[in-house]
């Protein structure tokens, strides 16, 4: 995906040249290896700083949350599904972006691959779809496949959904992933086995809300956890407070979820915290037929009604 | 310098017997990674991690702390009175504590133990404990422990410097309190005197291992104002997402928020970890909020640890190096080139727009 | 909701839904015992959803 870099840059600066946006949103070199920085370019040199590799994790929908002016923005197949959800929810009007939409192989997991190894990791180098990880006295390439972040290994959208431009030619779609395979696997554990495996998941919680903050969907003026009145959830490290956090954050996500695993990559703790939200976008799938992002022109299933809408759960 | 050896037996024989005279904390791997935990017997402090996920402030300044307990109950005669909860801390130990971590205890001891207010919870805790060092024989590609007032082998903050060579121990006593802790171990082997040239040389190899270098010389020199209304803070504030990370991961970081919880007839105030990352943290009650914008929050927490805390201590920065927010901001961003653009900031050579039009 | 609510390990018959008119007060009252009845029903010493003083430290 390197090979994008140029690509980007060129059509960054001739968007930013014609005066079609005043400023471009794309990824720069971040200072520590699988950390790239997402950055604001409003100037050719500022574009010349953009990169695009397999550290892009991060979704670059959550910076043009009710921004004004027009803008550039750098888009894989799951930042261009919130981007839609965005319009939708008018967080932003579409005729003001140009969506330089960039065909994905996957963003490497920086947990898993710090996990792999006992010493430290110096540099993550990156040569199509072999990835080598070194550090001191150690060296070891790897196919990208296998570093992938989990969300990716089971992404069925990796080409941009809505764009103006390409980066690069489209890619395969996965085929014949299992979306769910973890949520099924808890799905089948007793009610007592589920609470305990969700304590533990969630037992390193700190609560810095990286995961809400990083979240494009997560954009309320005032999240329901800092509301003080009514008071919603108490503040401490109490682990019913923490759970209650993640629930409805979870909730609030329903029918909107994109999977683009910016939560997860986000966490300081390495938690899993799309457990939760895999569970309701399964839910999504099979009660409503929904994959969010898709289209412009469809209402998510929360925001409408149809009579035939499954109603098995009202007695 | 009198150097204590300990070999791998003492050593296990030595901290199973601190662990009845103290509470004993160490670095555990747990899930991917380490973190201080009290010990279990027989358990083991890790030697060999390179340093813990989360700081161990912890252990001393806990993130949620009930302070006070209270009764609503009007037929009681102590309704509505706030009581302070018992507050006596047993005596705790801290095994390998990293030198950056060690130093963050005095800097964080200047804000909870003035001569004016003295902070009771974290004074008994820090108190009761006696922090045990382990010395960095190589040093994290972040870290940036010399640049921040100590070093790999810094002894500031620590009662005792356990060295590492090989699968040798020395423990260096730094203080009566570390004194006492060797004897409640029953290390008691006096080094061979050799040993000190070969720590010197382990000292020196290791703060060569130490790749990053932070200028803070002219943190000190510059104006206030000009560093605030700096015009890099803008777009070095760009990818912040405003979540309380770096704060929560800092060992030095130490505000915190007091909440009452009233569960019926009675109730506790305790109080959490807060970030000047979150809007809420400077709220106030009208609705104003005088750090609104995310650039604001930015600002304030590099601010208070490289100009205002350095402006009213004189005592260096309010960072120890550890590398911490740098390895785990979600967004990469790199207090080491923060304190660079502040500490060459040179607010003449700069044309910004409110001078330029 | 409930879905996910069981989801996370909260037993099924904890959480109820009912369409009931202003004036099916009789329909209320059936559904409010028969919720009542299996709520208790449910082990009565599973009080881990019930949050009192917070558990910190």
């Amino acid at each position: 995906m390197t090979e994008y870099t140029d690509k980007i840059k060129e059509i960054s600066k001739r968007v930013l040249a014609e005066g079609r946006v005043e400023m471009v949103i794309g990824f720069r070199k971040g200072s520590v290896p699988m950390m790239n920085q997402p950055h604001l370019a409003t100037s050719a040199e500022s574009v010349d700083e953009l990169v695009w590799d397999s550290n892009c994790g991060l979704n670059l929908a959550n910076y043009i949350t009710d921004k004004k002016g027009t803008i550039g923005i750098i888009a894989k197949g799951c930042d261009s599904r919130n981007i839609v959800t965005h319009v939708i929810e008018n967080k932003i009007k579409r005729d003001q972006l140009y969506i330089i939409g960039v065909p994905c192989t996957g963003m490497i997991d920086h947990h898993k691959i710090n996990a792999m190894f006992d010493s430290e990791i110096l540099t993550v180098e990156e040569s199509g779809d072999q990835i080598t990880i070194s550090g001191n006295g150690f060296s070891e390439t790897k196919d990208k496949q296998e570093l992938l972040q989990e969300n990716c290994t089971v992404c069925t959208h990796r080409n941009p959904v809505e764009y103006d431009e390409l980066a690069g030619n489209l890619v395969e779609e996965q085929k014949n992933v299992d979306q769910y395979a973890s949520v099924t696997k808890v799905e089948s554990l007793s009610a007592d086995e589920k609470w305990n495996y969700f304590e533990d998941l969630l037992s390193p919680c700190i609560r810095c809300y990286a995961c809400r903050n990083a979240c494009p969907l997560c954009y309320c003026p005032t999240c329901f956890v800092d509301e003080s009145r009514p008071q919603w959830v108490g503040k401490s490290q109490d682990p019913t407070d923490v759970k209650t956090f993640h629930l409805l954050r979870a909730y609030h996500c329903a029918g909107r979820c994109t999977d683009c695993g910016a939560c997860e990559r986000a966490c300081p703790m390495g938690i899993k915290i799309r457990e939760f939200t895999k569970k309701l976008n399964k839910d999504c799938q099979e009660l409503y037929g929904w994959e969010a992002g898709l289209s412009l022109d469809e209402r998510p299933p929360l925001d409408t009604f149809k009579t035939d809408d499954p109603d098995e759960f009202i007695k | 310098m009198k150097l204590i050896k300990i070999d791998q037996q003492s050593w296990n024989t030595g901290i199973e017997k601190a662990k009845s005279a103290y509470r004993v904390f160490g670095p555990v791997k747990e899930k991917n990674d380490h973190e201080f935990k009290l010990l279990e017997p027989n358990e083991m402090p890790d030697v060999h991690c390179q340093n813990t996920r989360l700081s161990p402030k912890s252990i001393i300044y806990p993130q949620s702390q009930i302070m006070f307990t209270y009764s609503l109950d009007e037929s009681k005669e102590d309704c509505r009175i706030m009581k302070e909860v018992e507050n006596v801390k047993s005596p705790m130990a801290i095994i390998g504590v990293r030198p950056c971590d060690a130093l963050a205890f005095p800097i964080v001891r200047k804000n909870f133990d003035t001569p004016e207010y003295q902070d009771t919870y974290w004074i008994k805790a820090y108190e009761a404990t006696t922090f045990v060092g382990l010395a960095c024989n190589n040093a994290c590609g972040t870290c940036f422990c010399t640049s921040a007032g100590t070093g790999p082998f810094g002894e500031e903050g620590l009662d005792v410097l356990i060295i590492a060579d090989g699968d040798d121990l020395y423990a260096k006593p730094i203080t009566p309190k570390g004194e006492s802790f060797i004897q409640t171990a029953g290390w008691t082997m006096k080094a061979e005197a050799s040993i000190e040239s070969r720590i010197e040389e382990l000292k020196t190899s290791a703060e060569s291992s130490v790749t990053s270098s932070v200028p803070t010389d002219q943190l000190k020199n510059k104006t206030t104002l000009e560093l605030y209304d700096a015009p890099f803070w803008e777009q070095e504030a760009f990818s912040c997402i405003n979540c309380g990370t770096c704060t929560y991961v800092c060992p030095t970081c130490w505000c915190f928020d007091v909440q009452d919880e009233t569960h019926g007839k009675s109730g506790i105030r305790m109080r959490n970890w807060d970030s000047c990352m979150f809007p809420l943290f400077t709220n106030h009650a009208s609705g104003h909020n005088p750090r609104n914008a995310k650039h604001e929050r930015l600002r304030q927490r590099f601010m208070h640890k490289l100009k205002y805390y350095v402006d009213k201590y004189d005592n260096g920065i309010q960072c120890v190096g550890c590398g911490r927010c740098i390895r785990l901001c979600p967004v990469n961003i790199d207090i080491r080139k923060i304190c660079d653009k502040m500490n060459n900031f040179d607010a003449d050579s700069c044309v910004c727009e409110a001078t330029s039009s | 909701m409930k879905n996910f609510l069981e989801h996370t390990g909260i037993e099924p018959g904890r959480l109820h839904f009912s369409w009931i008119s202003s004036a099916e007060s009789t329909k209320f009252v059936d559904v409010v015992t028969k919720i009542t009845d299996e709520v208790k029903m449910l082990d009565p010493a599973n009080k881990k959803y019930v949050k009192t003083e917070p558990k910190v430290d």
